[in-house]
């Protein structure tokens, strides 16, 4: 069964008409196109597939597409500001909080999430917030120096 | 020598920003116009004859575009052994191989109608064990093996062993009766699992008027995958043609043909259709790729004066169903499985052995973690009878240059003793530690360990590159090394504008396409940095003598008076006499010009090592050599053990990139302290994986790890590019052990057995009350 929803998907309001058992994640790759946010387990159990949900971080690949009208969504298409990086993106850059990038849409996603609710994190608060996401690569040593940096650099612009 | 100006400095990667903003395309997230979706019927069955598939109500449904079963795709591959099939022949060999496939118009459909496959089979005993696998009287997983095409290094033994490494060194019987301690220790590694972020996918068209074969995958080693796909489809190779997307992770799981044989046996059936063929986790789980359980039975002998006078190895690879590389990881992990020590009376023997279990194959490590988990608890061991100190009792015996190894090389550039000396003083070795200041937990117990490992890369093998330079001044590297996350793509730029005195930031590496870009080995072994390294760096030197040709009738000057320095080329004694490097180009070629370099290299000296002896004067390129430390505390109510610091340092040649190097040094022990504490694939008596989920498989997360500090030793190479040796696989491999030790220490009895999970070291604790050994 196909269903009508509105939402407003990295800023724009966007019509969509999709089967309501269809999955976030699925409807944002499959159907239109974003494939930024990426599937590593479809269980909810990774953390790669996190997107902003009304501003919280979700696991897309756990939310169906009939529950979303009147959303507001981001993915990781939508974190730039203009077409500066955001500053969590550029200290994921410079720290070399980057290896193979699969889990990095998620981890960027969720560390906006965590700046966006708590400027000061702690480590600790850092290696909490992103705990559910998980890094192959990294040892998240890098990481979590990202996400200090970013803290730093958004603190400063205020 | 000049002044290196890119090479040995911290710049950002190459990738990073296409993966930040999500722009960047893997494998799993690759669409092709008019594709259908693949779905795979993998087998519940352990073992068993296939009596009858009936496909007919899968064909019927609605969407369906093709069915296929082995029938319709004949063909074997392997590696070292061809043994696989594309899809089951007749039996099939553990739960997850592939017995049927469809492609419909959608993934629902496919789904759906991949359920209406039925088939029926005959149960036959199946393996778990190794050991139980290679006794002599074992039934036959492979009952024709022996017709089996092999390369000539594979020498199989009975049974089920599909290959038999053997190390003969001295005599080990006199050197024991040399020893005044003789100590003999049996350990195990349990199968553990790759789990890159990215599942396993791949996509596969075949061109109905040409027969052409495209395969977009994210492979490790397209070459070496197009060698293995062209044989078993008996195509020439031009008839093939690999194109990599990004790839998400792979730490070996992504070599060999995984997903490939399915989406082609597909693809041939879908009348020139694109198919993808996508793994969910779970599948990646069961039917990709594991790394090899192992039993290891290790007996030394040691004077009182602390030489090792023997050791003698049987080391049990649990290879699973198929041999893939498990011939060359039993004979490149048994071969310096006894230690980076002085020995002079060794024996080992390595048995790869089937068993109907998932497919165990290359992990970032190969073969060195299984051997080092017992041989360096061992070496702790032996220096506690001795009442030497473990890092005195290593320092007493490990390789340093000029020695000459139990396997006949001599060995130069070790930097192992500048390692141990490192990570020890890192951890403040020899500072006993009481408690943990502030923990709620009161009587931890706080221990130190640690260990060390040297790792060979495989050897000989090839490299080519080729590097284009434009009129804007830019460079494009054609390199065949996969950006896999390890950061090749950047260090490859590094060298390239290195050589050719350009920015960094106007040299890019080119995409991956079997069809364009030169031929490489593999991305394997810790062997890029080195021979791709060499060849880029070869590829840059020929263009920028092209390009000093160009530019010398420019600059009315002869070819020997020409430098580069900036993006420019100029005078040697008239530096203000200068043409842009793009300029050059531009005035002798046009605005769309370009001046191509390229170079190869190979290793040239490397020997096979002797089917006999184990021996060779020359069994690698290079050699890696690690040694870690960690501080653990001990919970001894519980057995929770909690890791408070490690230290890893690596002996890396030169640091092309140091932040790169920290990085790959800090993820491997990440791995390596996931494998230590918590990995397990749980496989019950029946051959099923029972957690297969990042739910039930547990990956370290960032509230799992210590402090962790990496430490880069720079012992030069005197062949490597720069000095350079190789990083990315012994991040993990001595990891498990220098735990083990810390864990010893803290507690005064030793587990034998990985993970180090609470029940097993509450075990062993319960043990030593007791007063038995443990």
């Amino acid at each position: 069964m196909k269903k009508k929803i509105q939402v407003t998907l990295n800023g724009k309001k966007t019509d969509l008409e999709v089967p309501s058992h269809r999955l976030l994640l699925d409807l944002l790759r499959d159907e239109i196109g974003l494939t930024g946010t990426k599937e590593g387990c479809g269980t909810g159990d990774c953390g790669a597939c996190t997107v902003l949900l009304n501003g919280k971080p979700v696991n897309s690949c756990l939310i169906f597409s009939g529950e979303l009208d009147g959303a507001d969504i981001v993915t990781i298409e939508g974190l730039k500001i203009g077409p500066e990086l955001h500053p969590v993106q550029r200290a994921f850059v410079q720290d070399g909080g980057v290896q193979c990038g699969y889990c990095t849409s998620g981890m960027l996603m969720m560390s906006k999430a965590l700046l966006d609710e708590n400027p000061d994190p702690s480590e600790d608060d850092i290696r909490f917030a992103i705990s559910g996401n998980l890094c192959r690569c990294t040892g998240y040593a890098k990481i979590v120096k990202a996400v200090q940096d970013a803290a730093r650099e958004l603190r400063a612009r205020r | 020598m000049e002044p290196l100006t890119v090479v040995g400095k911290p710049v950002t990667r190459v990738d990073a920003d296409e993966k930040v903003t999500g722009e960047a395309v893997y494998g799993y997230d690759l669409v092709l116009p008019n594709m259908v979706y693949g779905k795979i019927l993998f087998s519940p069955k352990a073992h068993a004859k296939i009596k009858r598939i009936n496909i007919d109500r899968a064909r019927q449904y609605p969407g369906v575009v093709a069915v296929v079963t082995g029938k319709d795709a004949p063909w074997i591959h392997g590696e070292s052994i061809r043994d696989k099939p594309f899809l089951a022949q007749d039996k099939v060999r553990y739960i997850g191989e592939p017995v049927a496939a469809l492609a419909a118009v959608d993934e629902d459909t496919a789904e759906a109608a991949v359920r209406l496959i039925e088939v029926e089979y005959e149960d036959l005993p199946a393996y778990t064990s190794p050991e139980d696998a290679a006794r002599p009287d074992a039934a036959a997983i492979h009952e024709n093996f022996a017709s089996y095409r092999k390369m000539p290094f594979v020498t199989p033994g009975i049974g089920n062993v599909c290959e038999h490494f053997k190390l003969r060194t001295g005599d080990v019987e006199h050197g024991f009766r040399e020893a005044d301690i003789v100590l003999e220790e049996r350990y195990s590694v349990p199968i553990i699992q790759h789990a890159a972020m990215e599942p396993h996918s791949a996509h596969a068209q075949v061109d109905p008027a040409t027969g052409r074969v495209t395969i977009w995958v994210a492979n490790d080693a397209p070459f070496r995958a197009l060698h293995e796909i062209t044989e078993a489809l008996d195509l020439p190779k031009e008839k093939v043609r690999f194109i990599n997307p990004l790839q998400g992770g792979g730490f070996g799981s992504k070599g060999g043909l995984k997903v490939e044989p399915v989406a082609v046996a597909l693809a041939y059936k879908t009348n020139g259709r694109p198919v993808r063929v996508k793994f969910n986790r779970e599948e990646t789980f069961i039917s990709t790729l594991t790394r090899h359980g192992a039993i290891v039975h290790v007996k030394s002998g040691v004077k009182k004066n602390g030489a090792i006078t023997a050791r003698e190895m049987t080391i049990y690879w649990n290879g699973g169903a198929y041999a893939e590389k498990s011939p060359t990881v039993c004979i490149r992990g048994s071969l310096p499985a006894p230690g980076p020590y002085r020995i002079p009376n060794v024996k080992v023997d390595g048995y790869a052995v089937y068993t109907n279990l998932p497919v165990a194959g290359s992990f970032r490590g190969y073969g060195i973690p299984q051997g080092a988990w017992a041989v360096e608890q061992h070496t702790d061991e032996l220096a506690r009878r001795l009442g030497m100190d473990p890092l005195a009792f290593r320092m007493q015996n490990v390789f340093a240059d000029g020695d000459t190894s139990y396997w006949g090389e001599e060995l130069h550039s070790v930097g192992l003793k500048e390692t141990l000396q490192k990570a020890a003083d890192a951890i403040e070795w020899g500072k006993k530690v009481d408690g943990v200041p502030g923990s709620r937990v009161k009587g931890l117990k706080v221990g130190k360990g640690l260990a060390c490992i040297q790792k060979p890369t495989r050897s000989p093998t090839t490299s080519s590159a080729g590097v284009i330079v434009n009129a804007k001044g830019e460079a494009s590297v054609l390199a065949g090394t996969v950006e896999i996350g390890q950061g090749c793509n950047t260090i490859l730029c590094q060298i390239a504008a290195e050589e050719l005195k350009m920015p960094f930031d106007k040299v890019r590496t080119a995409p991956l396409d079997t069809d364009v870009i030169p031929y490489d080995a593999s991305t394997t072994s810790s062997r890029s940095t080195y021979h791709m390294g060499n060849a880029v760096k070869g590829a840059a030197i020929d263009a920028r003598e092209k390009l000093a040709e160009l530019a010398a009738p420019m600059l009315e000057a002869k070819k020997d008076e020409i430098a580069f320095a900036d993006g420019k080329i100029f005078l040697k004694h008239q530096p203000e006499m200068a043409l842009p490097i793009g300029e050059v180009v531009r005035r002798k070629l046009g605005a769309e010009g370009t001046v191509r370099g390229d170079a190869s290299y190979t290793y040239e000296l490397a020997k096979d090592l002797d089917l006999e002896t184990g021996h060779s004067d020359n069994a690698s390129a290079f050699y890696m050599y690690a040694t870690q430390a960690a501080v653990i505390a001990v919970d001894e109510e519980t057995g929770r053990a909690r890791l408070l610091k490690m230290a890893a340092a690596h002996d890396v040649g030169k640091a092309i990139n140091p932040i790169n190097c920290a990085a790959q040094i800090e993820g491997g022990l990440a791995m390596g302290i996931g494998s230590a504490l918590h990995e397990h694939l749980v496989i019950d008596q029946n051959g099923k994986v029972r957690n297969p989920s990042f739910l039930d498989y547990h990956l370290v997360t960032a509230l799992d790890l210590p402090e962790m500090v990496p430490i880069i030793v720079e012992c030069p190479e005197p062949e490597g590019p720069y000095g350079a040796k190789g990083l990315g696989e012994p991040g993990l491999a001595p990891t498990p052990a220098a735990i083990g030790n810390a864990v010893a220490d803290a507690i005064g009895t030793r587990v034998h057995d990985l993970p180090l999970s609470p029940e097993r070291i509450f075990w062993v604790i319960q043990q030593k009350k007791k007063g038995k050994a443990a």
